[in-house]
């Protein structure tokens, strides 16, 4: 599958299927610091994801010195 | 993963609330907490005209977007910062998503109503770009809602951030930061009352909503904050919270609730004598307010 990081934003070929948890495992982030989103839709960390998807994880962190978004 | 309402297939997991939600009831579990929030710190009247402070990111998109379900009526203000085509870019989404609904967006723009742009007062003053950002703001979207008879300036600052300001004022035991660090800094003279409807709300819940209301939004990282000590908080508090879910919101709900009285005015006697500013008129403790010496230095150079 075509997984989309960002911030720098990337592009990486993972072999499916894989959970979610497994997909942020196997990547090292934080499930707190992102999103997955698979096709246009939002996933749950136990939602396994198939070879053909198309995956996007999102930072969701941002932000200067106590600035809001 | 189930919804924690309806049993059907949840989208987005909350951990620190031990749930999960589908898309409907996970919107309805938004708007439950910033109606809980507006109601528990008396952030809004039944007649205040509310500014939301726009930036084109998710939160201030997600809050504008909730405080309309809400029922308050909020205009908008953006402030064009002058940060290339990251600010190009954060102004569209915050024109399409008023243009979409109808709403009223204002805006400001440092370069041509100031004289300057963040990159400049970054470089005049050689001090991180935030600095500049975050005062230009905040005398901005103040002044702005005091010439324009809004009540109050809606921000966008969440749970995370609320977080990891505290945590850098406790690191530094910042009295006077932490005595400011409130949900609602009420109204006074030459101030508008500033809230923070969002501060029950984490921002992965912001970002969710966002996606799921199909709210679009900057979500590239303002290319001046990259590698900031707030990020860097950030990081710290979510490397917690993912092996202690709960962990930021007993951080800053606790201090809210029982913290914060150690730092009131009796407490610590830092009431600032304030005056009017010299060039602008806005309260100050100097002769010039900190914004117009900002806006001096960096259109000098």
């Amino acid at each position: 599958m075509k997984v989309l990081l960002r911030n720098p934003r990337r592009e990486l070929e993972i072999a499916g299927p894989i959970t979610v948890t497994a997909l942020l495992q196997r990547l090292e982030l934080n499930p707190e610091s992102v999103l997955v989103i698979a096709g246009d839709e939002l996933v749950a960390r136990d939602a396994r994801l198939d070879d053909a998807t198309n995956v996007e994880i999102r930072p969701v962190i941002s932000g200067g010195e106590g600035t809001a978004s | 993963m189930k919804c924690r309402v309806c049993r059907g297939p949840a989208v987005i997991d909350v951990r620190r609330h031990n749930a999960a939600f589908c898309r409907d009831h996970f919107v309805v579990h938004c708007r439950e907490q910033v109606r809980r929030a507006l109601s528990d710190h008396h952030m809004l009247g039944p007649d205040d005209r509310v500014l939301v402070a726009v930036s084109g990111g998710k939160d201030s998109l997600a809050l504008w977007d909730l405080l309309v379900e809400l029922g308050a009526a909020p205009d908008g203000l953006y402030l064009g910062l002058g940060i290339g085509e990251y600010s190009d870019e954060s102004g569209q989404y915050a024109r399409a998503f008023a243009d979409a609904r109808g709403l009223t967006l204002h805006e400001v723009d440092l370069g041509a109503d100031w004289g300057f742009t963040v990159p400049d007062a970054a470089a005049a003053t050689r001090r991180v770009p935030c600095s500049a950002c975050g005062l230009s703001k905040r005398h901005l979207f103040n002044t702005f809602a005091l010439e324009h008879g809004y009540d109050v300036v809606a921000t966008g600052h969440n749970l995370d951030d609320e977080a990891a300001v505290l945590l850098g004022n406790v690191l530094r035991w910042d009295v006077e930061y932490l005595r400011r660090q409130a949900p609602v800094l009420p109204t006074a003279p030459g101030f508008v009352r500033k809230v923070k409807p969002l501060v029950r709300l984490g921002e992965r819940e912001m970002a969710a909503y966002c996606v799921l209301q199909r709210i679009d939004y900057q979500v590239e990282e303002c290319p001046m904050a990259a590698g900031n000590r707030h990020l860097r908080f950030k990081d710290v508090l979510n490397s917690l919270e993912d092996s202690s879910p709960g962990t930021k919101a007993a951080f800053v709900q606790g201090f809210i609730e029982r913290g914060h009285a150690y730092f009131d005015d009796d407490q610590t006697d830092a009431s600032p004598d304030l005056r009017r500013c010299a060039e602008c008129g806005a309260p100050t403790t100097a002769e010039v307010c900190a914004f117009c010496r900002l806006r001096v230095r960096a259109t000098r150079s």
